[in-house]
């Protein structure tokens, strides 16, 4: 007993020194975010409390339900209106999921449960390549691909879209981007699934398709709702693949599919560069806007995935 | 349902979306045929313009006549797509019932370039001042006498020799404008100015005026200095009406004040008090309505133009027989 407790005191010496250490770290870069959020505020704040150089204040209310991005010139208006964004950038983030979801999902199912292994292996790493593909290149393909193709089929529609640049070449470029994420997580959570329940199934009768379907995925929900989760996030955040293909429209809400659109970050990123004055801090309260969405969203996706995990576990 | 027929369903189903499926995916890849004159007429115009912050915009929206647009997207017709130089290059290869525009530099053989009031947009027939759709770039130097020194009244007028050589020209023509100069090499004509010759890095010349020039202005800045005795440089580009008033007017001894005033559109006749001398044109900026390869449609008026992007036509139709 003795012996043990003194290598337990002269472990923990060096456990401090390291916990410490850690804890330091973790200080630091949790107190990004604060920094961030803090920053993103105080500047983002300034159209809204300040005169904005003689300009007046840009009114909270209306910048928060106007269909229009600016009324009037700009560098002189104060006529700002995000309604629109908000409505798009949600509609969007929705479509996105519900075209990526099933698709993550089942591509995770067959590689947790149905592929032979050398397949699921290679599969596991296209996945996880995919998943690391930087958002410009998405872009780059849903311009110089997607958006010809939605073109001419919108055309054999009859329907005369702007060049592709449209709600549903957007949420194509999201969807791919998004699959990868979806499917990674899901993966993980299907084969943590306890065997066992697979076995009993199969073992009353169940063939292997119920199986998965029934069983197996439905024991997983509560992973597969989190890959659900950080999809959402990334089609929320995402700029610069969505100011490619969206066609950056000054007004909305737009809900056609052939539709021109913008969210709230690609909103956010045109123009940056070169502006100034009150359409450059502007983008601050566009930023401020996209945290307080992202943060409702996945409050609300949480409080959902909590109920959704209690249910029939 | 027994359980063997409710799996025929279910695959029955399966096949159905399948089917389905790559029917869409047929028709998203079926070669388009192209498209008869006549239905071309109802094609709704499907509007491309850069966005606020771009000088091709602010040059192309004044050369139609609809300076309001220049700097606001409220009174553009509805569902305009806000689009960078490339992207509508690219558009135009694809959308046949777009229209958008771009600077004569940018124009290749992917789109079709509008004739403007019934000019082709070439260099040459900017050169000659026939194609209408364009701004110029001049400048204006303080007047003869007016100088702190006599080092700083030498490098302005060396640095107006080297705009004027191949050299220059070559920087303007890079940063995507038609040069209106280009008469010998620089490595040549530096001789008439001795004052390259020195060491200069003490000496600032101050450059200012019209905004929409102020890349060009930065490059030819940049490739000036190396080429007269490291001279420093300072741009500072305030908008067109403070290229005079910073040189000749009335700014022109206060803390603002320029060697070297650059203005997008020509100077104003209260601005051309000044010797001829002091002034010259450097540039054409010329801007060009492009349209799909396929469009029927040849030549556009600065009056239809104005029409497509205020909404007042939204149809082909409207711009041909």
């Amino acid at each position: 007993m003795k012996p043990r407790t003194k290598t337990k005191t002269t472990l923990s010496r060096s456990d401090t020194i390291v916990s410490t250490l850690l804890m330091i770290l973790a200080l630091l870069a949790s107190s990004f975010i604060v920094m961030i959020a803090v920053f993103i505020t105080a500047q983002g704040i300034l159209p809204l409390i300040t005169n904005n150089r003689g300009l007046g204040t840009v009114n909270l209310w209306s910048f928060l339900t106007d269909t229009v991005w600016l009324r009037g010139d700009y560098f002189v208006s104060t006529l700002y209106g995000a309604g629109f964004l908000i409505v798009n950038t949600l509609y969007i983030a929705f479509l996105t999921v519900l075209f990526s979801f099933p698709v993550g999902v089942l591509t995770a199912l067959f590689i947790a449960r149905i592929a032979p292994k050398p397949i699921a292996a290679t599969l596991r790493t296209i996945v996880e390549l995919l998943a690391s593909v930087p958002s410009i290149v998405f872009g780059l393909v849903g311009v110089g691909l997607f958006l010809p193709i939605i073109y001419n089929f919108a055309r054999s529609l009859g329907i005369n879209s702007a060049g592709g640049y449209s709600v549903i070449g957007t949420v194509f470029v999201l969807a791919l981007m998004s699959i990868p994420t979806i499917t990674a997580v899901a993966e993980v959570s299907i084969r943590q699934v306890d065997d066992s329940l697979a076995q009993a199934s199969l073992a009353l009768g169940a063939t292997p398709t119920q199986t998965n379907f029934k069983i197996v995925l439905l024991a997983a929900k509560s992973g597969i709702f989190s890959g659900a989760i950080l999809a959402v996030g990334r089609s929320l955040g995402e700029a610069t693949a969505v100011a490619l293909v969206s066609g950056n429209a000054r007004s909305g809400p737009s809900f056609g599919l052939f539709e021109t659109t913008a969210t709230i970050t690609s909103t956010l990123l045109q123009g940056l560069k070169e502006t100034v004055g009150i359409d450059y801090d502007i983008r601050f309260t566009l930023g401020i806007l996209l945290m307080i969405v992202i943060l409702l969203t996945n409050a609300s996706l949480n409080f959902v995935k909590r109920k959704v995990g209690r249910l029939d576990a | 349902m027994p359980l063997k027929s409710r799996r025929i369903l279910q695959l029955k189903k399966l096949s159905m979306i399948f089917a389905i499926g790559s029917m869409l995916a047929l028709a998203a890849c079926a070669p388009s045929t192209p498209d008869p004159v006549d239905t071309f007429k109802t094609e709704k115009i499907n509007v491309y313009t850069r966005d606020t912050t771009s000088g091709t915009r602010d040059g192309f929206m004044r050369g139609i006549g609809f300076a309001d647009a220049s700097a606001n997207d409220s009174v553009l017709v509805a569902g305009f797509v806000t689009a960078d130089n490339n992207a509508i290059m690219a558009a135009m290869a694809t959308d046949k019932a777009g229209i958008g525009y771009v600077s004569l530099s940018s124009v290749n053989n992917t789109v079709k370039a509008f004739k403007f009031e019934g000019v082709e947009a070439t260099e040459a027939n900017v050169l000659n001042d026939t194609y209408g759709l364009k701004r110029p770039f001049v400048l204006m130097r303080r007047v003869d006498g007016d100088y702190v020194n006599d080092t700083e009244y030498q490098l302005t007028l060396a640095f107006m020799a080297f705009l004027a050589s191949n050299d220059g020209a070559d920087v303007i023509a890079n940063a995507g404008a038609v040069s209106t100069n280009g008469t010998g090499s620089w490595a040549t004509l530096v001789a008439d100015h001795p004052v390259c010759a020195l060491d200069n890095s003490a000496v600032t010349l101050k450059f200012g005026g019209s905004d929409s020039v102020q890349k060009i202005a930065e490059a030819l800045s940049k490739a000036f200095s190396p080429a007269c005795g490291n001279v420093q440089t300072e741009n500072d580009h305030t908008g067109s009406s403070d290229g005079w008033k910073r040189t000749q007017g009335d700014q022109k001894d206060g803390t603002v004040y320029k060697h070297i005033g650059y203005s997008s559109r020509f100077f104003r006749d209260a601005e051309l008090a000044g010797p001829e001398g002091t002034r010259m044109q450097m540039a054409w900026d010329a801007i060009v309505a492009i349209g799909h390869k396929d469009n029927p449609v040849d030549n556009l008026t600065a009056a239809q133009l104005t029409a497509i992007y205020n909404g007042t036509s939204t149809v082909w139709g409207d711009f041909y027989e």
